[in-house]
């Protein structure tokens, strides 16, 4: 039924920057049709004769002129489309002559024989499918053939009866912005869903990158645990880096700790979390592909922290404390390293104690400054203090005890060793608005709402929401005060996080529950409020939280942070107004837009400087 | 349908033109439900009642929680000012400190507005408030309040009523008033500084001499597309000379009138409106006695001799000057405007409504041929020259009928009817009987023939006196019969014009996508919810009870609710407070003096909104 096979002989180095037959993938398809099958057919079922039976099918590529003969060195590998229309007939596999195949698209990938790499994660045929996303927003996948180490060979009956790869979750709603992304148009690839590309948009391994990624992958397998806190300025591929980093580290070990810190560009989360998350499956896509709930999240309730930086701190050493340090932590943190962002990142270093850090900067000195082991320690922080200037702290402002941070450790602060990595990526968030991003995650991460086995998209205003009484869960917008007396219509059609506090919510009336501060408590998922019940005093929240974890929750956070337009704009099959959606606002008109940050700002500054 | 727009936008679809993406009003989520939520605010803040006032004021403070960081700069301003102004009127504050809380919203408003105007080339802020209309003393005593000595509090408070009167005139009462909102994200910052020059003309409040320009360069304008619908003409009849044989070679249009409708098109980039206004003056679509001499036709006075046609001759005139003008856009500006130029005609016997009706009546009638989607038979080419429309034109046929209601004469039943027939999606069947039966009431013609049967049953409901619940009551039929226009839709499919209306045609798809999925759902997911509730046993968490169609309600509306959002309000609830969380706000209100200026900011020392918006929290009783 589902068809296999398709052959990827390789010299197997690496793969950069070989002029690949480009053709030669696209003519083959006519004959992949029918040739696997017989290739198949009469392979021998003993592993010794396998891979002469995957040769003679290679081969027959050759003889027939649609590939030019390559190197020994043999891979398989298997894609299989997502697409819901292609699903049953068309289980079609993709083939690769090339050594390193730079692609976009979507498709579930599985090794049948030999080794790739995918993104530095080694697959070999024992993995079971992966799903890979390499949308053309972000710097694209490659597929590299691994050379050496003959995998053990695999059964290829075995491989037959392995159920076939079933389809990644569907996606809630198609976002305007990036409906065009998944364009499959090569014919080949096409029929599993990726389109191949030049190498120039794969991910370009620069020599300092791969300098302190063979010393970060030493520290891990060799000398212990080491924490590895990367930063730089925004679009410097901090994200790349970090899932480069986390896949090459999952060659080796079983399972790696991530810290996201950036609350902008969460990588498992909806935008505005500090997490942290034990990380066993590879990382293969940009983060709206693999929205997930880590073990540890924390909801700061906004994209960026500007406004409350004392809360950020304690959110960050509240996830922190949760980190058992028994295996290596990679630490992701924000982009903002200007003015008082350098200065948070200091805080953020003097809290975190890494060992490591990975500091990303294009060559560009002026974005900040080394943080080597003796700027940090010496340089004041946001909230913190240098070493000669915290003696004085102490000396006059006794009443800021309460609020400072372990300095009597930085005396003995651990040194760390700065890695410093002048990356080539193409520039990995820029081609979308950092808006869409948010969008896309919180899209990503409502595609659980959908069931897998229909396999069709329902619209979530059609779903059936869960209700909760208003006294059983305490309320609290953090980041702007609501009159109380509105409380409720702000947070009708909102994002909420779903929290919990360890205090039991207490309550005589039936009345809801507001809490007086915002809490640091655990989020255990997110919701849409779908609708508040004033007279029955309910809310009705639809939210993917499995059930087990939805009874813990007692506490609802509304942040700074919308469901995407598309969501409240594209609903269906409504008659009559859509509530807070109108085709009437004009925003030509003065006045109508957002607060805009001004850039202009520092221009005339800069220009002031120099008159 | 099109306005009926869903996800799938026509941005960033390779194939989309431009042209194409201005087919859809951009839609937009707002803070408030409703249109009706949005004057209430308004009032509330301008009301001279501070009890009033704070309530609007709370609810700003929903909007602001609702909208995160895209809050309207001059809902926020706005806020802010009342926010000085209620504190005034409390009486609690003294006059140096109402002074630096008048001041700093003062400031903030100049500066934020004024901001938006920047360009790269840093301009002087007297320059910029001067070009948006504030007066050039409120920016000379922002300067006072930032740079100089604190003025008196009379000034102050005088400065903040001045500014709040420029955003009621300038924000609020044009925001929502119009439906012209049809930009893309990315024209809107050109179309801004357009806009906001065009928009000082027609404001009175504005120094005379800008105002006197902008007068004259629309007169300007007009004249120029009078100019060139006259070279039309000129040409039109010079045809008609030549060739005795007349009006069939009309339709080879000459190059001479390629180039007059390109002019046109040009002068329609500009100003659609403008153009439909001179095609609408007198001697061109509406024509004057002599012209009728001219290619011969007679009139009478006797109004129902033409039958709701133009005059053959007339009509081929002017056809291929519309049929090349006649975009969607345009058809839908002109059409509007012709009923309201059929409102201003006291005497329907005249030659001007009988013009204006007639070509209503061809314009329906061409969009009625196109719209079917008849495959044009090529046997009867010269049938198919002659049509005005080439395209679909989906127009947006509930403001059509809206103003087809406001001009009521008598050929309203007949015009509405034909509205009636061609809009999509259709009016339920009994709405369209009663609106029809109420329009021949209204303008005294008796009910027509056509709509008689049936009326008796339906007139036991509520009676309808006005417009506003006529409209209302259609409204409320259309949910009704929501299940089968998704029906009609289905049929309309395979009728469809491929080429023609991609994005129509996804949003079809959309449809019916969609639609064999709920009955689908439903039963798969019925295992899944009862699982569910299985877990939630004995927790406060349930699933909802399962009667409810939930697929009818949008999110953010329950099955019974009203879209009025007072019935979100809360009248009692219980505080709740946290025992081993840090507890920041105290600490921070006790301390900001000494501590907060102690840090050195690097930014500058610029306020930002939220510190504001605490300080004045903190002064305030909710």
């Amino acid at each position: 039924r589902w068809r296999r096979a398709a052959p990827r002989t390789g010299r197997g180095g690496a793969g950069r920057g070989a002029a690949p037959g480009g053709g030669g993938g696209s003519a083959v398809m006519p004959a992949r049709r029918s040739r696997p099958r017989r290739a198949l057919a009469r392979a021998p079922a003993r592993a010794s004769r396998t891979e002469a039976a995957w040769r003679e099918f290679a081969s027959s590529f050759t003889r027939t002129g649609m590939v030019p003969p390559a190197e020994p060195g043999l891979v398989a590998v298997e894609a299989a489309e997502a697409c819901r229309t292609l699903r049953a007939p068309h289980r079609l596999t993709a083939r690769s002559v090339l050594q390193a195949l730079t692609f976009t698209g979507k498709c579930r990938l599985r090794c049948l024989y030999g080794a790739v790499r995918l993104l530095g994660f080694a697959v070999a045929s024992h993995h079971p499918g992966l799903p890979v996303f390499s949308p053309a927003t972000h710097c694209a996948l490659s597929l590299e053939a691994l050379p050496g180490a003959r995998p053990p060979a695999a059964d290829l009956r075995q491989l037959q009866r392995r159920p076939p790869l079933s389809a990644p979750r569907p996606w809630p709603h198609t976002h305007p912005a990036l409906s065009s992304n998944f364009t499959p148009e090569d014919a080949v690839l096409a029929s599993v869903g990726i389109v191949k590309c030049s190498p120039d948009n794969g991910l370009q391994v620069s020599e300092s990158t791969c300098l302190a990624l063979e010393e970060l992958i030493q520290a891990c397998c060799d000398e212990g645990i080491p924490v590895v806190l990367v930063c730089g300025p925004k679009n410097t591929g901090k994200s790349t880096f970090n899932r480069y980093l986390i896949n090459l580290l999952l060659n080796h070990l079983p399972v790696v700790e991530y810290m996201e810190c950036d609350i902008g560009q969460a990588e498992f989360t909806p935008p505005g979390c500090v997490s942290l998350s034990s990380v066993t499956e590879p990382v293969l896509g940009p983060p709206y592909t693999h929205q997930q709930m880590p073990h540890k999240v924390v909801y700061y309730g906004q994209t960026s922290c500007e406004q409350d930086t004392e809360r950020y701190l304690d959110v960050v050493k509240y996830v922190f404390s949760c980190c058992k340090k028994e295996v290596p932590l990679v630490i992701n943190t924000m982009g903002w390293v200007k003015g008082d962002g350098l200065l948070l990142l200091i805080d953020l270093i003097r809290l975190l104690s890494p060992s490591h850090i990975v500091q990303m900067d294009l060559c560009d000195w002026e974005a900040m400054p080394p943080l080597t082991p003796d700027h940090v320690h010496f340089s004041a922080g946001l909230h913190t203090k240098g070493k000669q200037q915290s003696k004085c702290k102490q000396l006059g402002l006794g009443d800021l005890e309460s609020w400072k941070y372990p300095e009597g450790e930085d005396m003995s602060a651990p040194q760390h060793k700065l890695l410093y990595v002048n990356p080539e990526f193409p520039r990995a968030g820029a081609a979308v608005h950092s808006g869409i991003l948010h969008d896309m995650s919180i899209l990503g991460y409502l595609g659980h709402l959908q069931s897998p086995d229909i396999g069709a998209v329902l619209p979530l205003h059609c779903l059936v929401p869960y209700q909760v009484p208003f006294n059983a869960v305490a309320l609290r917008v953090i980041h702007t005060d609501v009159a109380p007396s509105n409380i409720m219509y702000a947070v009708n059609a909102s994002w909420v996080g779903l929290c919990c506090i360890p205090e039991e919510v207490r309550c005589q009336t039936d009345g809801p529950v507001l809490l007086t501060q915002t809490p640091i408590c655990d989020c255990l998922g997110f919701g849409i409020v779908r609708g508040v019940d004033v007279e029955k005093k309910l809310y009705h929240i639809l939210t993917p939280v499995p059930p087990e974890n939805l009874r813990l929750v007692n506490c609802l956070l509304l942040g700074n942070i919308a469901i995407p337009e598309c969501v409240l704009v594209g609903q269906q099959g409504i008659e009559g107004e859509i509530p807070y959606v109108t085709s009437d606002y004009n925003y030509s008109i003065v006045g109508s837009g957002k607060l805009r940050k001004n850039k202009q700002h520092l221009l005339k500054r800069k220009e002031c400087d120099y008159a | 349908m099109a306005a009926r727009a869903g996800t799938a936008s026509p941005r960033g679809r390779p194939s989309a033109s431009p042209a194409r993406r201005r087919l859809k009003p951009l839609r937009t989520v707002v803070a408030w439900r409703g249109r009706a939520e949005w004057d209430q605010v308004m009032v509330g803040l301008y009301c001279g009642d501070s009890r009033l006032q704070q309530g609007a004021l709370d609810r700003v403070s929903a909007w602001k929680s609702r909208y995160g960081s895209k809050m309207p700069l001059a809902v926020d301003c706005t806020a802010e000012l009342i926010r000085c102004k209620v504190l005034d009127s409390s009486g609690r504050l003294k006059s140096h400190e109402l002074i630096l809380s008048y001041g700093l919203a003062l400031v903030r408003f100049v500066n934020l507005i004024t901001e938006r105007k920047q360009k790269t080339v840093r301009l002087p802020l007297r320059q910029l408030a001067r070009e948006v209309g504030i007066p050039v003393w409120v920016v000379d005593l922002r300067h006072e309040l930032t740079h100089g000595k604190l003025p008196r509090l009379a000034l102050c408070r005088k400065g903040c009523d001045v500014v709040l009167d420029w955003l009621r005139k300038m924000y609020w009462n044009r925001q929502l008033g119009n439906n012209l909102c049809e930009k893309d994200e990315d024209e809107k910052q050109e179309q801004e500084e357009v806009e906001a020059n065009a928009e000082l003309n027609s404001d009175a409040w504005v120094i005379q001499t800008p105002q006197h320009a902008a007068c004259q360069k629309h007169k300007e304008f007009h004249e120029k597309v009078r100019d060139v619908l006259i070279s039309y003409k000129n040409e039109q009849f010079r045809v008609m000379e030549t060739v005795s044989k007349s009006r069939e070679l009309w339709f080879d249009s000459s190059s001479e009138v390629d180039w007059i409708l390109a002019q046109i098109k040009d002068l329609m980039q500009e100003n659609r409106v403008a153009v439909a206004e001179a095609l609408l003056s007198d001697g061109f679509l509406i024509p004057k006695m002599d012209c009728l001499k001219m290619l011969n036709i007679k009139y009478e006075a006797n109004k129902e001799v033409w039958q709701f046609k133009i005059p053959p001759i007339f009509y081929c005139f002017w056809q291929p000057l519309l049929s090349g003008l006649l975009s969607r856009n345009f058809t839908q500006i002109l059409i509007e405007k012709m009923f309201m130029e059929l409102r201003e005609c006291s005497d329907s016997s005249e030659l001007r409504p009988q013009f204006l009706i007639n070509w209503i009546s061809e314009l329906l009638t061409g969009i009625a041929k196109v719209n079917a989607g008849k495959k044009k038979q090529l046997c009867n080419k010269q049938e198919s020259v002659k049509e005005l429309f080439l395209h679909k034109v989906p127009l947006q046929w509930i403001r059509v009928t809206d103003s087809c209601l406001q001009a009521p004469c008598w050929a309203t039943p007949h015009l509405l009817q034909m509205i009636l027939t061609i809009m999509r999606p259709r009016l339920s069947r009994s709405s369209r009987k009663n609106l029809l039966y109420l329009a021949s009431i209204y303008t005294e013609g008796g009910p027509p023939p056509l709509s008689s049967p049936g009326l008796s049953s339906d007139s036991s409901e509520q009676p309808i006196y006005t417009i506003e619940s006529l409209q209302w009551r259609a409204r409320q039929e259309n949910q009704v019969k929501n299940q089968g226009q998704i029906v009609e839709k289905e049929e309309n499919v395979p009728e469809r014009d491929n080429g023609v209306e991609e994005v129509e045609e996804e949003e079809e798809e959309m449809v019916t996508e969609t639609n064999p999925l709920e009955g689908l759902g439903h039963s798969g997911t019925m295992v899944a919810i009862a699982e569910k509730r299985a877990a939630l046993q004995g927790s406060a968490w349930q699933i909802t009870a399962d009667e409810v169609r939930w697929k009818d309600f949008p999110l953010g509306k329950l099955p019974g609710q009203t879209d009025d959002p007072d019935g979100l309000m809360l009248d009692n609830y219980s505080m709740m407070s946290l025992l081993d969380q840090p507890v920041r706000e105290e600490w921070k209100s006790l301390n900001t003096n000494s501590a907060e200026l102690n840090i050195p900011v690097t930014g500058g020392l610029l306020w930002t909104q939220n510190d504001f918006y605490k300080i004045k929290s903190g002064l305030q009783l909710f």
